[in-house]
């Protein structure tokens, strides 16, 4: 049974990714994701017993998360505002030029962009391509969404394909 | 834009995951499975004291009264009984399952819940009504007329305040179950 000194490690190790994975299904909203996320690791030390080692305890982890977010009966938000938090820091040092103004700018539009065109996913597709951002193995994001490691190479090829065509396209 | 780019640009958002305490999420945890244990410990004595109250003194004297008390009792604890066995069934299937099953799962989950609310829920409430419509006749007599209007005016608003709850939650849960099927 995992004891609370490894509940510490696994939460300092996975958190963060987790985290992030529950912004791509909350749009970007950090509010949301953070309940999210707090919610499936008390979700984690409350059924700690359950975990019986069949998978590994990131794949446990991370199930848990997508099935929270994908609990979740709020309703979808219709317009996506990334929270200004979680953009690239705007912070330029002093001898910073304009050309990383824009560079910052650029980058701020790309990520609302790509919430909005992750946003557009359906929920296997976001679950897929969220985990795969995160770095993942392929092996885990297999295991965790519940489908045969060929069919997810396919798939991920597909998603990331039509994503970078919606980031640039807005469509 | 490349395939490289679009894991760049993820990875160049702020990491901002605010991270809480595990040992806050652990006490948060422990919280949450202490208020179930009690809920649970409530039920369980809700019942135990009616089936005693039924069987030992209710039998012996048995008259409208008793029956409107069961009634009202035994509708309001199988209708709360079903929601807790639905809720833990449906947390059971979250820590377990894969998303691709969980996302089936979560679909009958939600049809279930349809039959639940339009169905049993409406069977209960109506029970619940009648179990006080049986007991008003004994209250009108044993009350003044200012408590009687009191508990028929509070019974009568209760009724409404629970209903438009159980509706706002169907509309809720209406609302997903279209998301997912969509």
């Amino acid at each position: 049974m995992i004891t609370e000194q490894q509940f510490t490690n696994i939460y300092n190790l996975h958190a963060s990714k987790v985290h992030r994975l529950c912004l791509g299904y909350a749009s970007g909203d950090n509010e949301i994701a953070k309940e999210w996320c707090q919610e499936a690791f008390i979700k984690v030390w409350k059924y700690r017993k359950s975990f019986k080692g069949k998978s590994s305890i990131e794949t446990w982890i991370f199930r848990i998360a997508v099935n929270v977010c994908l609990g979740d009966l709020r309703k979808t938000k219709k317009n996506i505002t990334v929270n200004d938090g979680l953009l690239p820091n705007n912070n330029n040092d002093d001898d910073n030029d304009d050309d990383n103004d824009d560079d910052n700018d650029n980058n701020e539009s790309n990520i609302k962009k790509m919430y909005h065109c992750i946003d557009k996913l359906n929920e296997q597709n976001r679950a897929l391509i969220l985990l795969e951002l995160e770095n993942i193995p392929q092996t885990t994001i297999a295991e965790t969404v519940g489908i045969a490691h060929g069919t997810l190479r396919t798939r991920l090829s597909r998603i990331r394909k039509s994503l970078l065509k919606c980031i640039k396209n807005g469509k | 834009m490349e395939n490289d780019q679009l894991t760049e640009l993820w990875e160049m958002q702020a990491n901002d995951s605010s991270n809480f305490n595990p040992k806050d999420i652990i006490t948060k945890a422990k919280k949450q499975r202490n208020s179930q244990y009690i809920s649970i410990t409530v039920m369980s004595l809700t019942v135990v004291v009616l089936f005693i109250y039924t069987f030992y003194y209710a039998f012996n004297h048995w008259n409208t009264f008793n029956l409107g008390l069961t009634l009202m009792i035994t509708s309001l604890t199988f209708r709360i009984i079903l929601e807790f066995y639905s809720l833990y069934r449906k947390e059971k299937q979250l820590i377990s399952m894969a998303q691709k099953s969980y996302f089936a799962y979560l679909k009958k989950y939600y049809k279930a819940r349809q039959i639940i609310n339009f169905a049993v829920t409406p069977i209960c409430i109506a029970v619940y009504i009648f179990g006080f419509y049986l007991l008003l006749p004994y209250f009108k007599d044993y009350f003044s007329k200012g408590f009687y209007t009191y508990i028929l005016i509070s019974g009568i608003f209760s009724l409404i305040g629970v209903s438009a709850i159980i509706i706002k939650s169907i509309i809720k849960e209406k609302r997903f179950l279209k998301q997912l099927l969509s």
